[in-house]
């Protein structure tokens, strides 16, 4: 039929597009299975080479990765959890109470994520310093809190929107509390949205390397794991960078592959909810 | 031997002399974006009664129920629990059983949690709270739903769900905002008797609305007609009906709407004398009122009107007029007649006294016909507020 050939078509051609573009993320991967002449042999080595488990042995035994591969994850789920928090209970207040400049306010929030990182990485680094934060743990937590909660409200006050304020009053009118309504009534009601949200910056902060390597530096150990380990004997040391990548790209790909309906409710800020 | 009882009011038997009115409002105001929808309303409710409030659709009923609740702060006027004010205290603090007219069932609780509900949150003992469930869930006969969520639910199931939790709260006071409308007429007629078997067994005072006359007529104890942002009467219903105080609640409560004619009060010697449309006739003045001649209303129920062939006579003292058959409306049991009396329309309604079909013939569409009525039926009303200052006298007709 025709349509037949036409949707295989289409679909080989979405098939080599998205090949091309995990090609690198392939050859990194695969770099880590391989010795470092391999790595760097000439014709590529694509399948032809005997895998093998030793770089990846060599990075876990190195000194102090299990603290620094711990420290990545106490600051993404910290710094979103925290987020979290605050942004539901501000997205109940902008939801619920509509204070004066509610919509500028969202919109001053929201544009402190459109701005490029570089663009504002010095002010912030001297602000940092001038405040005495700056390598320090709790000085990078809360960068990451400030960094998740633009989206996590965004998302939240969507789908807070989208608990009737009935809910609200049903809940009222029989004694119950403020704090009963917003955790009891309103909370499990937007509770897709809450692990949208947290998803979405789990991603965000896992992956973010510019700040932290400018404002945590020691602190954060994550960036000194790098700066100790690209180096050896007086070259880049490939097979390190490869085994390294992929430990690191681990947790997101299972994440976004676990919770892929979810990251379309961040994409759109809560505003396409489809079967969440 | 001690049955479940779904509501325990917080007194039951108190003087009623020295009891204070379990709610009222005292010049109520609020309006929205510069409309006003209650503009000075003043209303009593007292302990143990069944005030249905009735009034046209977007009369503001719910306004003042959300009002009564604290869910709305009014714009000027002040709300009372049995005689203290409550305008400033929180919803939480009223403790009022509340059937809103949006059901607002959660939807992360099970249909026996929803009921549960309002006692969870006033820590009734867990072993309380299962007989008043299934109580509440019997009658309202959605025993087999009560594991259901709410999204398993047809729109009937989860009003009935709402009204469930609603009157499982123990409290002395409950607040039906229209609970009824959209539910099927079966179900309707059998809630309206639970309801009015509820309100007696547990003696608490109900409020209740409803844009349905009928649903008013036959569920209230006092009815209170809300039109304009104003209670315009209250009292109980036959009386209402009968000998309204009122030209709104003449209009308004009843169906078919009832004739409101347009007529002059003139004064003859010591007599006050009316005509309107076909009819002139003695006015007696109401007890207090001291009616100015000139404009006046005259009402008249379509009931009270009664219809014969062009040729037949009007019994003694009746005030007959020609008129002519505009539109019939087939009821089923009854049919609506309308009527031009010479320029003025007119509505009758003529029972069907068996499935004869000679019974139903009467005047036909276009055929020319009499109508009678006798003039103490007829009401007179002032054009201004509507207040009534006069009825029809019986022995001087001047027809």
């Amino acid at each position: 039929m025709a349509t037949s050939w036409r949707q295989h078509l289409y679909h080989l051609l979405l098939w080599l597009i998205a090949l091309a573009f995990f090609a690198p993320v392939l050859w990194i991967f695969l770099g880590a299975f391989k010795t470092a002449g391999q790595l760097v042999s000439w014709p590529p080595r694509w399948v032809t080479f005997s895998p093998t488990f030793d770089n990846i042995r060599e990075v876990f035994a190195r000194e102090n990765f299990w603290s620094y591969f711990r420290m990545s994850f106490v600051l993404s789920i910290g710094s979103v959890l925290i987020a979290l928090v605050v942004s539901f209970l501000a997205a109940y207040c902008f939801s619920r109470y509509k204070p004066t400049g509610t919509n500028f306010l969202m919109f001053l929030l929201l544009s402190v994520r459109m701005v490029p990182a570089p663009a504002v990485v010095v002010p912030v680094f001297l602000m940092y310093t001038a405040f005495g934060w700056a390598r320090t743990f709790t000085g990078m937590l809360l960068f990451y809190v400030m960094f998740s909660i633009p989206f996590s409200l965004w998302i939240l006050k969507g789908f807070l929107d989208g608990v009737s304020l009935r809910y609200d009053e049903t809940a009222l009118v029989n004694g119950g509390s403020r704090l009963h309504v917003i955790f009891r009534v309103v909370l499990p009601q937007v509770k897709p949205g809450l692990v949208a949200a947290a998803i979405f910056n789990l991603i965000f902060v896992w992956n973010e390397f510019l700040f932290n390597y400018v404002l945590g530096g020691e602190a954060t150990m994550i960036p000194v794991l790098l700066a100790v380990g690209v180096n050896s004997g007086g070259s880049v040391d490939w097979s390190f960078i490869a085994s390294l990548s992929l430990i690191y790209t681990l947790p997101p790909i299972i994440a976004i592959f676990l919770f892929q309906k979810y990251l379309l409710v961040g994409m759109t800020f809560g505003t396409v909810r489809g079967e969440v | 031997m001690a049955t479940t009882t779904i509501a325990r009011p917080a007194a039951t038997t108190a003087p009623a002399a020295a009891t204070p009115p379990a709610i009222a409002f005292r010049g109520i105001a609020k309006g929205y974006g510069g409309r006003t929808v209650l503009d000075g309303l003043d209303l009593s409710v007292a302990e143990g009664d069944f005030l249905v409030l009735y009034g046209p659709p977007a009369a503001g009923k719910t306004v003042l129920m959300r009002i009564l609740m604290g869910l709305e702060q009014p714009a000027a006027g002040q709300v009372f629990l049995r005689g203290r004010d409550v305008t400033a205290v929180p919803a939480a603090a009223r403790n009022i059983g509340y059937i809103p007219q949006s059901f607002a069932l959660y939807p992360h609780y099970s249909v026996e949690e929803n009921i549960a509900y309002p006692l969870k949150l006033a820590k009734v003992p867990r072993a309380e709270v299962g007989p008043i469930v299934r109580r509440a869930a019997e009658m309202l006969a959605i025993t087999p739903l009560l594991n259901k969520r709410p999204e398993q639910l047809s729109g009937g199931q989860k009003q009935r769900v709402a009204i469930a939790r609603g009157i499982a709260k123990r409290t002395g006071l409950y607040v039906f905002d229209d609970p009824l409308a959209g539910l099927d007429f079966k179900l309707r007629e059998q809630l309206v008797d639970d309801l009015r078997t509820l309100q007696r067994e547990t003696g608490a005072t109900f409020v209740y609305t409803t844009s349905d006359p009928l649903e008013a007529l036959t569920l209230a104890d006092t009815v209170g007609v809300l039109d304009g942002g104003r209670v315009v009467e209250d009292g109980p219903p036959e009386r209402l009906y009968r000998d309204p105080a009122n030209a709104r609640t003449l209009a308004l409560l009843g169906f078919p709407r009832a004739n409101l004619i347009e007529g002059t009060l003139t004064r003859r010697g010591d007599d006050l004398v009316c005509e309107a449309g076909p009819f002139a006739f003695a006015v007696a003045p109401a007890p207090g009122a001291a009616p100015n001649t000139g404009q006046v209303l005259v009402g008249l129920r379509p009931e009270d009107v009664a219809l014969g062939d062009a040729d037949s006579a009007a019994g003694p003292g009746w005030l007959a007029a020609r008129a002519r058959v505009l539109l019939r409306e087939d009821l089923g049991g009854e049919e609506i007649v309308y009527l031009d009396c010479a320029g003025t329309p007119l509505t009758t309604v003529v029972r069907h006294a068996g499935h004869d079909e000679a019974d139903t013939a009467g005047p036909a569409i276009g055929a020319a016909a009499t109508v009678a009525a006798r003039p103490t039926d007829l009401l007179v009303f002032a054009p201004g507020d509507g207040r009534r200052i006069g009825r029809g006298a019986a022995s001087r007709a001047t027809a």
